[in-house]
Formats: structure tokens, sequence, C-alpha cells
């Protein structure tokens, strides 16, 4: 509504500019006395009158946002009046109090206007358009998609052993070691950087209740450490505050992966995997974490508390919820090149506790394009969409050349169809 | 309250000094003073007002009100909550208020600001809008009351303001002054005590009224005199009642009869009177006029009707929804999400134990979070739109600005435009709707003898219909005077002392001269005279009388003053007055109006003009022949659409006429039923009289009412014509106008049937009652009956039907109504005529609710009032007659014929884009809704909101709100010159074609469509990494990905929706789309301590810097478009609207927008109006001083003369200016 004040005083001024001629306010000193007199009483008598409890504006007054509008009508009209040259109409006849209506073309509803028609040329050729920009588009992010190489390992039942897998949670929850080794292979060459993931199902980080719960103000500033009323039921610990606060730092992810190709360790870059915003807006470099994982539950992984927030990028990471509750979060980079069938071992640490509610945990390696990760759709959807508009184009092309329909038949009329008519 | 006490101080200052220096004196007026006082304490009679003029303390006791009005709603302190109380009694706004409550608790999944901003921003619009009027109110209140007014005091006269006037106060009104408050005429400075008035602002009469003081008061003119007045008042108490008053002057013991002759009203002003003295008698608001200000019942229109079951079904889509996300919470909560921290001691809206508390509690949740489903700004967009729509399109189209009379097209209410569009009864009235109330003196009857050659429309139109041809006469259209359309050589010029019986001619004449109530201005000679006239067929009459030879010009207020001609004998010219001893005025009881005159010669003659059937009833019982002829006359003159009036005389003797008078004067005196007891005493001096003949006046057809009717009918529009008149006029006119034509079948019920006048005449009235009915219900069967045989029949001939009032009557019962709406609902054309104004507004109210169909009533005089009200869509003339009609109208127009303009064109269009307009409001927030919805059910169920809460508080009032307003202002299928060359395309309206359940579905669909679009979309295509660093987004990058994508699409959607695009509505849907990239821009760019976004701080630049961001703007909003795109073209294809049709057929026509087209407001330009308009070309006066050079003759030649334009001086260009100025002419004192 401000943009609507905004535009209807930039629409008076337009109106009044492109006429090209100064505007000049008679009206107000052809105001006598009398006149102002009759508008008095007749107005008071329509005031009355539109006392009545009725939620419409009475026409006795004016209404405020339209001064602009209303301003720009007498302004117009005037305008009008003196540039119309020979053959206009509008002026009124010389008499001074004449109620005639002031010429412009906004209050005769005359705006210039164009007036598209759907005809079927315009109709398949749209169709058509569509079809030629989405069909590339839609084979290039194909191709960018196709060209990435993923590896995708699902671990979180093979990584309990045999025995256990009768009861999950209580191992996961128990103290035997959880080291789990995998063996990958490549079936493709993979050019660094290679992209580390873990994809996650059936976590509802966008749940209300968990979105909810954390203290912004904590995480970036040292001094709002207390701040963390937002944060029940982690939010202090034997009465002293947690920092990082909130359900969503404490069931931070914990699973630890590394990776070995012929028993030489491949480095994971941990640094640069969150959005820069995040790190420097967001997260304080002097914001240490303190009395995390304390509590009587462990939620998740731990943070070395000799590390400012802004560093901690598992963190970082883990706190930018996700949208669905099937998602990949990023864990680290390989920053050298993978050869086609290599193999590739990884010893990962199966902490996270995923059983409880049955969520998938993936180990996903993934190259990128242009485009980003491995991601069909929309190559898929522009080309299905290209497609379809295509066949549409064709299809009314055949209608149109089978049974062509004449434009402004007037035997279409309503009422020439139906002689008796309504 | 200084003044007040000045004035009172120097009061007794003076009183003071008096006792003191002239003490003898002083002891005197004290005495007086004391009587006064004892009269203040006699007990009042309840329903009278005392009041001691000029003595302020006399009348202190009884504390009448003061003379400040006030019509404002508020006051400063009143302001807020009362207007606040206004706002929240709509549903809409309750409804969010509500919300807006339910969103500060912790239930709510958005923040307060979510719901507040866009209610409080509705709330601010509307409370500005009211403040501004009623500061507009107090402003016009304050210059009221503070203008100036003379009062005496102290034997001087003093300016104060009006609002410290008070009742009882002696005060000066000077000329083209207004009346401060109700006075009591006392004194003028004309002669015979008389002024005149206009009443412009109470009736919109603007010829002048005359007002004459008491004869005893007259002297009591200047200060000194005036300050001698110690009159006492005692009248009724304050009433509405304009046309009314009854008190007594008690002066000097004496008590004087007071009539609204002495009573100057509030509102009206002083006219060719230099000044008058008046007393004040009501103030403020106990004045007559603002008595009369009262409320009028506020219309809705049916589409807004039709919108409140809209929002209701959002209620109860709102409903299943949140039924469905609650049920769903229920199932989902559970401890097994550990990481939710679902402990023991969790809130009850998350405890998995009592899974019934958590589906209640999100229900409130979900409600909160989906209450953008109910377009709050709706309400608000759409006032505004109506209101730009009447007060600029409207009120502002020049096809609806009638020159002649200088009336634009007036609409009174904005609550009813898009009404205009679906109208399917037109119910009017005939005089001065659909003729033109301009009455000429057409043919007379004298002693039995018919003058007049000419032939009205009516008849030409009848004896074409019978085959037979008219020889055109050669008319005299050649320069005869307005109001007199006669020839014949017979009377004309003296010859008519030539005829069989110059007497009656000769008392027929006076009549015409003497016996009426007509006001003569201007110059004194036959050429330049004006009669202002409180009906035009009086001037009409006076008008023939001056052409006869009669020249009536000069009235004093007891004298009337002819010019008569060939009296004596031919040739010869002679001044006569004749002393007018009374008035029996005119009322629609009597139906007759009688003047008693004093002949030079002392001869008393009482002339009296009437309706035939009164005049009858009274005339002496001889000259029979006459009377038959006379009557033959009438019915002939009646069959020509002619209105006519017999006109009679009575010889007076001189003690009959005392003895009389003496029981008038006791009458007219008497303080209750005084008008009862004057018809009462009129009764007994009007018998016996002598018939003279009789008048016929032509009412003309309005301009262009036969086509109008014509178009009307083929847009599928009813007329039907409820008129008082006689049938066999009504009849005439109903073919002039062709609503009726011989290829019709007509049914004709009327009571004037033999067998019915034989029962009438046994004087028994239930027996007749029952006669009547049963044959009323005989007939009505019988043509039932006959019309279904005709609806049967492949191509059965139109019906009409023309009923009479007293059958209407029977028909109007409750169990004959069905059968009668039956019949008129088959009938093409129906013709009530002798209908009563009740009658008017039953027959339109059994169509309005009994067929359910949308009515409008036009009418122009006060006998309308009641259809206008009744009627959905009420139209009043404006222009000639009282402004009741206009008073109680919807719209007002000023020729019948307007009507192609304002239903057609603006009717239409308003339809058009109201419907266009509500839609959207419904698919936009359906859309934006739905995706929340569907993302429901991705987050288990909890309510957690997709977008940020200020993107959901904004997208109604700013990001979405502009462009359909300016749809709502521009849209137009085809252009207004189509709409009417094409009337069948109001069918649409009347169908309701654009406003149909099925219509709102496909939008529905469309609307889950896209919904279904954007989300799956946006978050299928979002889940891997989005550009070469393999960084993933969040929850907020996708919501602000899909809210882009919701914007920019519905914004195109709305231009797809368009027929007309002009260049506000590419601005202002780019301008919509820009100010969401704006907002976001900076909205997440800022991080202040104070006010931190962490959700979105940065996802527009994240998002921007991916490929994958432009790719799904481009893919998303083609796709959801493609559904409606696809539609769109099939349905144009295939199924098209008539308009689509029209468009096509001329789409390669120019644009009509040239203003020349505009110039032809007429094929109806006369001679006159290209004058008008030649005129109008030259140029204009810039300052108001050189504004008095129009009213000199000549101007207008002499600029025409330098421009080239020729403007020839006609005589009745002065007449004309002459009856013009007394609205243009400003005040001297200025």
């Amino acid at each position: 509504m401000f943009c609507f004040f905004f535009l209807s005083s930039l629409f008076s001024y337009f109106e009044s500019q492109t006429r090209g001629r100064k505007s000049q306010r008679r009206t107000s000193h052809l105001l006598n006395f009398r006149t102002k007199f009759i508008l008095g009483i007749r107005f008071h008598i329509s005031a009355l009158l539109s006392s009545s409890p009725s939620p419409f504006p009475v026409l006795g007054g004016s209404f405020f946002p339209f001064l602009f509008l209303l301003l720009n009508c007498s302004m117009n009209s005037n305008n009008a009046s003196s540039s119309a040259g020979g053959g206009s109409a509008d002026s009124s006849p010389p008499r001074r109090n004449s109620k005639r209506p002031k010429y412009s073309r906004f209050t005769q509803q005359e705006l210039p206007a164009c007036k598209p028609i759907l005809t079927p040329k315009w109709v398949i050729s749209a169709f058509l358009l569509v079809s030629i920009i989405f069909i590339p588009i839609g084979v290039a992010s194909l191709l960018a998609s196709r060209d990435v190489v993923e590896i995708v390992d699902r671990y979180e039942t093979e990584c309990i052993p045999a025995d256990s897998r009768g009861d999950k949670v209580k191992f996961i929850q128990g103290t035997a070691s959880k080291t789990c080794k995998r063996t990958l292979t490549v079936p493709k060459h993979m050019k660094q950087p290679i992209y580390v993931y873990y994809q996650l199902d059936n976590f509802y980080q966008n749940h209300r209740r968990y979105v909810k719960s954390r203290s912004d103000e904590q995480l970036h500033d040292p001094k709002s450490a207390n701040d963390t009323s937002s944060c029940k039921p982690e939010d202090t610990s034997s009465e002293s505050p947690i920092v990082p606060c909130g359900l969503i730092a404490w069931s931070l992810f914990n699973d630890t992966y590394s990776f070995s190709r012929n028993n030489q360790q491949l480095t994971v870059n941990k640094k640069g995997i969150s959005w820069k915003s995040d790190r420097e807006g967001k997260f304080g470099s002097d914001v240490y974490p303190k009395n995390f994982q304390n509590g009587t539950l462990r939620g998740g992984a731990s943070l070395n508390e000799s590390i400012p927030l802004s560093e901690q990028e598992d963190l970082i990471v883990w706190m930018r919820t996700a949208a669905l509750p099937t998602f990949r979060k990023l864990y680290g980079k390989i920053e050298v090149d993978l050869q086609v069938n290599d193999v590739i071992q990884v010893t990962l640490e199966n902490n996270y506790n995923t059983y409880s509610f049955g969520g998938k945990k993936k180990l996903v390696l993934s190259t990128t394009s242009w485009l980003g990760g491995k991601n069909d759709f929309l190559g898929i959807a522009y080309l299905t969409v290209g497609g379809l508009c295509f066949f549409l184009a064709i299809a009314f092309t055949v209608t149109y050349l089978v049974k062509p329909r004449r434009l402004g038949d007037p035997s279409y009329l309503s009422w020439n169809r139906t002689p008796a008519g309504h | 309250m200084s003044g007040w006490e000045r004035v009172r101080s120097s009061r007794s200052r003076i009183a003071g000094s008096r006792t003191i220096s002239r003490t003898s004196f002083g002891s005197e007026s004290r005495s007086s003073l004391q009587t006064v006082r004892l009269g203040r304490v006699q007990p009042q009679a309840p329903c009278y007002r005392t009041i001691y003029c000029n003595d302020r303390e006399a009348n202190l006791p009884v504390k009448f009100k003061g003379n400040s009005i006030s019509t404002t709603k508020y006051n400063i302190f009143t302001f807020l909550p009362k207007g606040l109380f206004e706002q929240f009694r709509r549903v809409a706004n309750l409804y969010f208020l509500m919300i807006s409550v339910l969103s500060t608790t912790p239930i709510s999944p958005v923040h307060p600001i979510t719901n507040v901003v866009p209610l409080s921003l509705v709330l601010f619009v509307s409370l500005v809008k009211e403040a501004f009027e009623d500061w507009k109110r107090l402003h016009n209140d304050r210059v009221i009351n503070h203008s100036p007014i003379d009062v005496l005091q102290d034997q001087r006269w003093e300016t104060i303001p009006w609002k410290k006037l008070q009742v009882g106060d002696i005060v000066r009104v000077k000329q083209d002054g207004f009346f401060p408050a109700d006075l009591l005429f006392l004194a003028s400075t004309n002669p015979d005590g008389v002024c005149y008035i206009e009443t412009a602002n109470l009736d919109g009469e603007t010829n002048l009224k005359i007002r004459k003081a008491l004869e005893r008061t007259w002297d009591y003119l200047t200060a000194d005199k005036a300050s001698e007045f110690k009159g006492e008042v005692q009248c009724e108490q304050p009433n509405n009642s304009l046309y009314t008053f009854t008190g007594n002057l008690m002066v000097e013991k004496q008590t004087l009869p007071l009539t609204p002759n002495q009573l100057l009203l509030r509102g009206c002003s002083l006219r060719n009177t230099e000044y008058i003295v008046g007393a004040v008698i009501f103030t403020g608001h106990e004045t007559k006029v603002m008595m009369n200000a009262m409320n009028v019942p506020s219309k809705r229109s049916t589409l807004e009707r039709k919108l409140d079951k809209l929002i209701l079904a959002l209620f109860g889509a709102l409903f299943c929804m949140c039924l469905i996300g609650a049920i769903g919470s229920g199932l989902f909560i559970n401890r097994k999400y550990y990481y939710l921290g679902l402990g023991e001691s969790v809130e009850d809206q998350f405890n998995p134990s009592n899974r019934f508390v958590v589906a209640i509690l999100t229900m409130f949740t979900l409600i909160t979070l989906y209450s953008t489903i109910i377009p709050i700004s709706l309400y608000v967009s759409i006032e505004m739109i109506k209101f730009i729509q009447s007060t600029q399109f409207i009120n502002k189209d020049l096809h609806m600005y009638h020159i002649e009379t200088d009336t634009p097209a007036l609409a009174r209410t904005s609550n009813l435009n898009e009404e205009l569009g679906q109208v399917e009864y037109i119910f009017s009235d005939k005089t001065g709707t659909l003729t033109r109330n301009l009455m000429e003196f057409f043919k007379c009857s004298i002693g039995g003898e018919v003058y007049g050659a000419g032939i009205t429309e009516i008849e030409r139109g009848g004896a074409q219909r019978n085959g037979t041809k008219v020889e055109v006469q050669k008319t005299v259209s050649e320069e005869h005077e307005k109001g007199f359309n006669f020839d014949d050589a017979r009377l004309m010029r003296g010859a008519w002392r030539n005829e069989r019986n110059p007497d009656s001619c000769k008392e027929f004449f006076r009549c015409l001269a003497i016996c009426h109530t007509v006001l003569p201005e201007g110059d004194e000679s036959p050429e330049k005279i004006t009669y202002q006239a409180a009906s035009p067929d009086e001037a009409a009459l006076v008008i023939a009388a001056k052409n006869f030879g009669f020249f009536f010009y000069r009235r004093t207020p007891t004298m009337i003053m002819v010019r008569e001609s060939h009296v004596e004998k031919m040739g010869n010219i002679q001044d006569v007055s004749y002393e007018i001893l009374n008035v029996l005025e005119f009322n629609s009881v009597r139906k007759r109006q009688s003047v008693i005159c004093r002949y030079p010669d002392g001869r008393l003659v009482l002339y009296c003009k009437g309706a035939d059937s009164v005049i009858y009833e009274r005339l002496a019982n001889e000259n029979n022949q006459i009377k038959n002829l006379t009557r033959e006359h009438l019915e002939q003159f009646g069959a020509a659409g002619l209105r006519t009036l017999c006109l009679a005389y009575r010889h007076l003797s001189n003690d009959l006429y005392e003895s009389w008078n003496e029981k008038f004067i006791q009458a007219k005196s008497s303080l209750r039923d005084r008008e009862k007891k004057l018809d009462e005493v009129a009764e007994l001096i009007e018998k016996e009289l002598i018939l003279i003949g009789c008048t016929a006046i032509e009412d003309k057809l309005q301009d262009g009412v036969p086509s109008c009717i014509e178009t009307l009918s083929k847009a599928g529009i009813k007329i039907w014509v409820l008129t008082g008149d006689k049938m066999e006029t009504a009849i005439n006119i109903a073919y002039a106008c062709s609503l009726i034509n011989n290829d019709m079948k007509q049914f004709i019920i009327s009571s004037e049937t033999d067998a019915i006048r034989e029962v009438e005449d046994k004087n028994d009235p239930v027996e007749t009652a029952r006669f009547i009915k049963e044959t009323v219900k005989q007939e009505l069967g019988k043509c039932l009956e006959e019309a279904q045989q005709y609806l049967h029949a492949v191509s059965g001939p139109k019906m009409a039907l023309i009923i009479d009032g007293k059958c209407l009557m029977f028909a109007l019962d409750p169990t004959l109504r069905g059968s009668l709406l039956n019949l008129s609902l088959n009938c093409s054309s129906v013709v009530c005529c002798r209908v009563s104004p009740l009658q008017k507004a039953q027959v339109t109210s059994m169509v309005r609710k009994g067929a359910n169909k949308i009515t409008l009533g036009i009418g122009d005089g006060a006998n309308d009032v009641s259809m206008i009200q009744a009627a959905h869509v009420g139209i009043g003339i404006s222009g000639l007659e009282g402004m009741q009609a206009v008073m109680a109208s919807d719209f007002a127009i000023a020729q019948f014929r307007y009507l192609t303009d304002l239903l057609l064109v603006h009717g239409r269009w308003s339809y058009l884009r109201i419907c266009k307009v509500v839609t959207y409001f419904f698919y936009k927030n359906l859309t934006f809704t739905l995706t929340q919805f569907w993302f429901t059910f991705h987050t288990g169920f909890s309510g957690q909101r997709f977008y940020d809460d200020w993107f959901q508080s904004l997208y109604n009032v700013i990001f979405t709100a502009l462009p359909v307003i300016m749809v709502g202002l521009f849209d137009k299928d085809v252009s207004a010159s189509l709409s009417k060359k094409y009337p069948e395309l109001y069918k649409e309206g009347i169908r309701n074609s654009f406003f149909k359940w099925r219509i709102v579905g496909v939008w529905a669909f469309f609307a889950v469509y896209q919904s279904l679009v954007f989300y799956h979309f946006v978050t299928t295509s979002s889940c891997n990494g989005h550009n070469s660093s393999g960084k993933i987004f969040g929850l907020w990058d996708v919501s602000t990905m899909t809210f882009t994508c919701i914007v920019v699409t519905v914004n195109l959607r709305l231009l797809m929706a368009c027929n007309s695009i002009t260049r506000w509505h590419y601005m202002s849907i780019g301008g919509s789309i820009l100010a969401w990239f704006i907002f976001i821009f900076i909205y997440s760019g800022i991080m202040t301590p104070y006010d931190r976004h962490e959700n979105v701080f940065f996802v527009i630049y994240v998002l921007m810097s991916t490929f994958y961001f432009f790719l799904t703007l481009l893919l998303v909003p083609v796709v959801a478009l493609l559904g409606d795109f696809l539609y769109q073209g099939v349905q144009r294809w295939f199924f098209p609207y008539d308009y689509q049709i029209i468009q096509e057929m001329h789409r390669d026509d120019p644009e009509d927008t040239s203003r020349e087209v505009l110039l032809e407001v007429g094929s109806h330009l006369t001679a006159d109006e290209e004058r008008s308009y030649a005129i109008s070309q030259l140029p204009r006066e810039t300052s108001k001083h050189t504004g008095f050079a129009f009213d000199s003759p000549g101007y207008e030649s002499f600029f025409a003369s330098q421009q080239g334009v020729y403007a020839p001086q006609k005589p009745w260009d002065v007449a004309r200016r002459a009856s013009m100025r007394s609205q243009s002419r400003t005040p001297r004192t200025n």
C-alpha cells in the first residue's frame, strides 16, 4: 500500500509531464464565498447522511490515499484543456459555475492501452517459443547433471555388527566400538574437488519445535551467553547456560569419516564447507562453546571448547537447517582426483543415533558441475515442459489447419447462436 | 464564551447606567421586565415552545440549544475507540484481530507481525480515511459556525458568529445571505413586507419563493425600531416538517397567527431584498433542515453478498486444512524423535502422551499459519476501486453530462457500481422520467369548442400504427416560446372576440392569468419576463395567457397586475390590477387551486382550476351541454397523451365572502390541524362553480427515450412502467416508447369495466372488493393460461401486461401474487397505471424478492421515492423537479437515456472488474496459503512456517496489492462505444457469467495446480549442491526461492487476465515484482543488533550466486502459468465469450480515444448546444474579478466575433441568462 502511494504520486507526475504543460490550479480562487457556502451547507447535510454506520464510504468526503489520484486528475484536465488545441470538446461552457466535468483520459477511461487478443497464432507461437527456449536449457542442464559422478553408500544397517542388529538403539547408545569399514569403488574418473556429504532420512530438521530451538543472539555475541530462553529444553546445564544452546546444536551429527586409497590417507579438508555469510555474520569469532553436551543425555557431537564457533564449520553447516526431512549436509572436500576403479577405504565412526526413528544414513561422494551436484530434475523438467509445449504447438497447429476458427465470426455470438435469446 | 459574557455584561452595564441616570424611565423598564419575568414562570404546555424575542435573559431558563452545529462522527477522544469499533464491526477485521491475538501466544508458529502488520495497515488506511472525512466535516462546521451575522445588541447591529446566536435574538440578514437559523420573519426592506428566498439547499428548487411578514411587524426594520420589539412567540416544538409551521406571535396583547409564510428556514438564502429582520426561533440542530438530515439505509450489492459466501467457503477450506494438519500432528508426534526433546516435562502442544490435546492445539497453530487464505485487503481494495469508479468515472463521464440543465451524473453511493452491470428489471416512472416534464400549452377547449391544431407525437405514432398517413404539418417549430406550442388563428391576436362565446374566452384567459402562484422575474415586458413557478404546468398556463393577450407582469402580495389586450375593443391595451383576497393553495388531496380576487370595479370572483374529477363534482347544475362536450374533449385530450386541467369560476357576493373569510381567518390562525381546517373551509366556497373549459398540456418525451429503451431491451433488460397516469395515457406512452407494439399480445386487466362499475355504483365497499378480487383472479388465470400456450408455441408473440392500480391492489394479495408474478415475468413489458407510490414499491419488491432478480427503480419525483428505495439500485432523475427522488437514490442522472451509459458501460465494466478483482484475490491468497499447506506435510505437521514473517505479512499489502487495483480501475473488455453497439454483451452480467461457482472453481483448480508446482518444483530441485562449491541450501533459502517464484507468477498471472493493458498495468506489475526484490535485497542484508533476521540473512545473495536460482525462476513461473495459458487458449478457441468475439471483430479498429468522438456527446447536439460549444472554445476567464462580464449581454458576441464564431444575440439568450442569474450570481457584499 505504501508502494501504492508512491506509485500514485508517480502516476500524477508522469501524466502531467507527458502532457508537457505546466498545470495551473484555478479552482481555488474560483471558489468564491457563495459557492463555499453552498458547498458548506450541502456538505453538512450530506455529512449527516453519511453518519450511518455503513462500512463503505459515502461520497461526501474524499478518500485520503486517492488524493494523489484526485489531484492528478485535476491537473490532467487542466493540461488537457490547454494543450488540446483546436477541436477539443473538453472546455466547459464559459459559465463560471458549470458543473461540466473536465475532460481527462483517466476519467473518461480512455487511457491508451494495448489490447492483447489470444488468437490461435499467438497461442501456437507462445508454445513454440517456450519449447525453443526450454529444450536447449534442458539438454544443457541434463548433461551437466550427467557429468557429475556420485557415489552413494547407505551404511546405517551394515555398520552395526550382525549380532546387534536386533536392537540397534541399544547398540548405538552402548559403549562398544562403533568403528566400521566400508569399501567404495570409483565408477568414473572424479575430478577434484570431491565433496563428501552425509545424507539423513526421516530427520525433521524443519520441525517447529526444532527450528526455533536456538539462540542466534548467543551464537554471535559472547555477551548474550545467558540468552537461552528460546532453547528449552536444552538451555542450561546445572544452572549455567549452554553455548551453543538448543536442540539443533545439541543434536549435532557426530559420525566421522576418514578415507584412504591404497592404504594412503586421503585428507578431508573441512575448511570452507559452510556459506561465508553464515561464518561471518551469524557465528561469532569470540564465542566459545561452554557446558556443551554436559547434560545427562548426550545428543550428538561435542565441540572443542578452545575453537570459536565461527570456525566450528560442522556446527555451522548443521545449524543451517534443512527444508525437508531428507537432506544432505556437506562434510568435507577431498582435494585430489580419483581414478576409475580406485578402491576407497572408508573408516567411519558410526556414532549418530538415527535408529530410534528409523532414519537412513548415507555417505555421498560427489563431484560438481556448473549447475551443482547431481540433480536430473531441472533438466528433465525443462525437457518435459519444452517437449510438451512443442507437442501442444503441433496439436494446435493441426487443429487450426483441420478446422480453422475464423476470428471474429459473428455467428459465434451467443445471441446469434440461439435466436430466441435469453 | 467570552463574546457571550461581553454581550451580557454590556447589557447589564447599560441597564445599570440607565437606572442611575434616568431613574424614572429605569423603573418603568424594570417593571416591564418584571412582567416578562412573570411570564417566564408560567408553566409551558409541553408541546409548545415559548420564545421571548429580543430578551436573552428571559429565554435563559428554558435552555434552548445553541446555534452551533456539529456534524462530526468523532471527537478527539472518541476517535480511536469509536473508529476502531466501527472497523471491527467488519468480520474480516475482527477475524484478523483474533488471529493477531492468537499469534502472540506460544502456540503460534508465526511472529505477531505476520498478522498485525497487514491488519494495522488496513486499519490505518481506513482510519485515515475516516479521520480525513471527519476533519473535513469539522472544518465545514467551523466555517459555518463562524460565519458572521448581524444581531441586534443595544440598539445596534453587531456582527457575531453564527454559533453565538440564541433563540429569541433579532437578526438582520442581507441580500444573498444565508439564514443562520430558523427565523420568524418580521420586516423587510421591500414594500409590503415581502422577501424572496431561494431554497436550493433544501429541495434543489431554484425558483424563488415569496415570504411575507405579518403586517403588524413591518415597522421593526431599523436597529432603533427593532430594539423596541418585545414579542412572545408560541410555536410548535422543533420538528422536521419543512413545509409546515404553526405558532402565534403575541405582541402587545395581540395574538397573531403564524404560518410557514413567516418562517425563513436555515439553509435558504435571501434574494431580491436588501435585507430583512427576523427573530430566531429554532437554532442549531433543532432547525428544520438539520432535523431533516436522516440516515439513508445503505444497500449492499448482490455480488458482495455472494462474496460473503465465497469468504465463507474459504473459511470452510481453512477449517478442513487445519483439521487435516491437526490429525496429522496428533499421529506424528512421538518420543522416538529424540532430537525434538520430547521429555516428560514437554509442553502440551508436543506431548506425545496426550495426542488429542496436541491435535487441538495444533489446530489453532495452523489457523494462525493459514490465516492468509482470507484476503484481508480485499475489502479495502474493493472499496478504493469502487470509490474511484464512482467519483472519477461515473461522476465525470462527459457522456452522462446534460448540457441544458448543467447536470453531470452523480453516484451517491459507491456500493452499487457492479450491481449496475447485472440489472434485469427496470421500473420506471413515466412523468419526468420517460417524458420531459417540459410542459407546453398545446390545446384547449373553451365553452365546448376545441382550439389548437397540433398533433402530438403519440397521435402521430398511433396514426402510423393504424396505417393512416398523417401529413406532417408545418408545425410551429419556428421560434415558439418554451411552454407554448399552440397555434390557432381563432384565438390569437384578439381574434377570440369573434368567436361564438367571447365571454367564456375572456374568463378563460383571466383565469389563466390570475389563478396561479407564479412569480414574474425580470423586465416587465412580454419578451423578457420569466416566470418562476412551482410546477411547469403552471408556468405554461401563464405563458399561454400572455400569448393570448393577458400578460401577467407583476405580483405584489395583495395584487396581481395583468396587461389585458383587446378586451374592450381590438388593439386596446390596458393594465388592470386585481386584488387577490385569498389563495386556496393546491395540494394533492384537493387537486385544485382557487384564487378569490376583487376586480377594480369591486366585483368578487373565485377562479378555480383543477383535475376534472374534482371540478365536475363542484359544478353548478346548469349548462349540461358544455359539461358533456368538455368531458368529451377531456377524453380526447387524454387519449392524445395530454395533461388536462378544468377551469371554472364563480361570482361571489360581498356578504357571502365576508362571512366565509371570517371562518377562513379563524382556520388560518388555529394551531392544530391548520391544514385540515383550511381544506374544510375551502370546501365551503369552492362549489357551484361555472365551467369555462379545459386546457391540454403536452408532456414531451425525453430525448432518446425510445432508442434507449430499445437498446436496453436488446440487452435483455425488461422495462416496466409504473405510473399514476390514466391507462390510456400510459398505454400511449408505452407505444411511443416502443415498449409495446401491435405484434405483442396484450393482456389488459382493468377495473374500468362495466361489470365493476355496476358493482361500485351499489356503494358497498365490501362487496366491491370481493367482486374485483374475484374478477382479477379470473383474469389472471385466463391470461396465465394463454401465456403458457404462447410460451410453448415455437415462435409465439411477445407479451405485454397492462394492469391498473385498483386491480393491482388485489393482484398483490398474497394469494394471487404468485400468478401475477408468473404472468408478468413472462411478459416482455409491463405497464402499471394509476398506481400509488406504495404500490410502486410493492411491485418492485415483488420482483426483487419473489423472482430474485436484480431490479432498478428510476424516477424523478417524491412519489417515486419508495420505489427507488425498494429496488436494488435506485436512480433519481436530477434536473428539473424537486430533489426528493435524488436524495433517496443511489445514482442520479439527468436524462433517462443516460441509463444506456450507466448500465451498459459503467455497470458492465464495474461488474467485470470487480469480478476479476475478487476472483484474483481469491486465487492469489489460496495459492500462497496452499504452498504453506503442502509444506506442513513435510514438517511432521508441526505447523512450522515456510516463509519469513515479513514475507507473509507484506505479501498481501505490498507485493500483490497494487496491480489488482489497477485492473479494478482500468480493465475493459471492449470500448464504451462497442458496449453500446452490442447491448447483448450485457446479458453476461445478468447471467452472472463471471462470478459463478464454476469460474471460482477454475481459479481454485489452478491455484492448487500452481501451489503444487511452486512447492514441489522448488523443493525437489533444491536438495543437492547448487553450484560448483557444493554447498547446500537450508530451509530459508528454499522458502525465499519459492516466494520469489510466487510473487513473479501471481503478478504475471494478473497480466494474463487483463483485457487491456495500460502503462499503469506495466508499472504496477513491474513495480510489485521490483518491490519484492528491493525489499529482499535490503531486508536480507541488514543485520543490526536490534533487529536480527538470522533466518533470511544473506539468502538472496546466496541464491543469486547460483545458476540454479535463475533456471528455477524461469522454469517455475512458466510451468505454473502454462496451465492457465492452455486453459485460456482453449477456452477462447473453442468456447469464446461474446465479448471475446467482439474484441476480435473490432481488433483492427483504431483506438476510439480521439476527443472529437467525445464531442459527439451528441448526435443530440442542437443548434443551441453547438453554439455553446463554439463559445466554450473562447478564451476563459482566469481571475474571479472579470467574472461579472459574463452577466453583461453581448459579452459572448464580442468574443465570438473576435474568434470568428458567429453567435447571434437572440432575445431568449437574455431571458435564459436572466433565469440563470439566480444560480450563478455572486454576493455583492463580496
